[in-house]
């Protein structure tokens, strides 16, 4: 093991002693300044998770959150000097964290927290024009073949926990009086969307979840609504373009004559 | 029964979610002009500083002695949070010895 590797180890193990050979320039006890250095990183790259993930830290308390994530901080150190986007995997590691078991949702509010970082920092993109709108609809003919374009800040995810309603309750002042309302093993799909400088999310309907995921995975809109009405009779495909549009989550709508 | 959705009524989905879709397509332009995204600005305050040691807030950095905190029960909003499946009607803890140091 190299240098590096026996210094990066003992930052994150408190039970590995202070590597050898460092120096402190004012000649005090280097183990002492290497313990109040890693406890700087470590505590950094919790603060840093604690950021990313509130709801989540509200769902178990801050002395829990702090313990689990700097469990996950050891387990799985940034492996990018972006900070921002440190915190990818941690809800799979909660996944597997027996302490975190009795709440099965925590997962995938975790989830939907990293999404939200991830399309806040997301690239930027125009929504599709009017114009373009009205193109499209002026080839109405060609609109069942027609694929949709989406910004790059768009993101889905299903659960099969009441994701979007716990996390809804924690962005009110009284949390505790929303999170009685929530009925925590009803599925929802969360849509994640930046709009300009705000990161929202959305409550798909099942119907308007299917719709979306076919879309992104390629289908045409032809075939991505008749699956939605097929698992959906509810389903609503003008106020579910509309909930997008609104969402500024559309970039363009690509007809066959244009794609040729 | 046919599935099939025809021309016509995906035209009348899209054009009755223009009229009725809000901001985002009709006021696109004017509102990037005012605003620009500051870049290494994190959600909340997520700059190098709160990375540790070398940067004048890392002496104020809480200290790391919670150890196996985790070892007790979450004590979060979850125990307010209903759950259908649970006896007590609110979320579920699980309980876990602490471990010896």
């Amino acid at each position: 093991m190299n240098a590096n590797a026996i210094f990066a180890e003992a930052l994150l193990d408190p039970a590995v002693p202070c590597p050898p050979g460092l120096a402190s320039w004012n000649g005090s006890d280097p183990a002492q300044r290497f313990a109040v250095y890693r406890n700087n990183v470590v505590v950094g790259l919790v603060d840093a998770l604690a950021d990313s993930f509130p709801v989540t830290q509200e769902l178990v308390g801050e002395t829990f959150f702090r313990a689990m994530a700097r469990e996950f901080v050891r387990a799985a150190p940034p492996r990018s000097p972006v900070l921002a986007l440190y915190g990818q995997g941690f809800a799979e590691f909660i996944e597997s964290f027996s302490p975190a078991a009795g709440l099965p949702y925590l997962p995938d509010v975790a989830r939907l927290e990293m999404l939200r970082v991830l399309a806040w920092h997301a690239a930027d993109a125009a929504p599709v024009s009017r114009q373009a709108l009205a193109a499209a609809l002026a080839a109405a003919e060609s609109l069942p073949l027609a694929r949709f374009e989406f910004v790059p800040a768009l993101r889905l995810l299903a659960s099969p926990y009441a994701i979007v309603s716990l996390w809804a309750a924690h962005q009110s002042e009284n949390a505790a009086l929303e999170l009685a309302g929530v009925a925590t093993d009803t599925p929802q799909t969360a849509l994640v969307c930046r709009h300009e400088l705000e990161v929202a999310i959305y409550r798909l309907a099942p119907g308007a979840a299917d719709f979306l995921a076919g879309l992104l995975a390629g289908q045409s809109f032809g075939a991505a609504a008749s699956a939605a009405f097929a698992g959906d009779p509810e389903f609503d495909p003008a106020a579910t373009l509309a909930l997008l549009l609104g969402a500024g989550a559309i970039a363009g709508i690509a007809t066959p004559r244009r794609m040729s | 029964m046919n599935q099939t959705l025809t021309a016509a009524s995906l035209a009348i989905a899209l054009g009755t979610a223009m009229s009725i879709a809000a901001a985002p397509v009709v006021a696109q332009d004017k509102m990037m002009a005012d605003k620009e995204k500051c870049y290494g600005v994190a959600l909340k305050g997520k700059n190098d500083c709160k990375a540790g040691a070398g940067t004048s807030c890392a002496g104020t950095a809480k200290t790391d002695h919670q150890g196996n905190a985790w070892s007790m029960v979450p004590k979060g909003s979850c125990e307010k949070t209903a759950s259908k499946t649970s006896p007590t009607g609110h979320g579920q803890l699980m309980e876990f010895k602490e471990k010896k140091a």
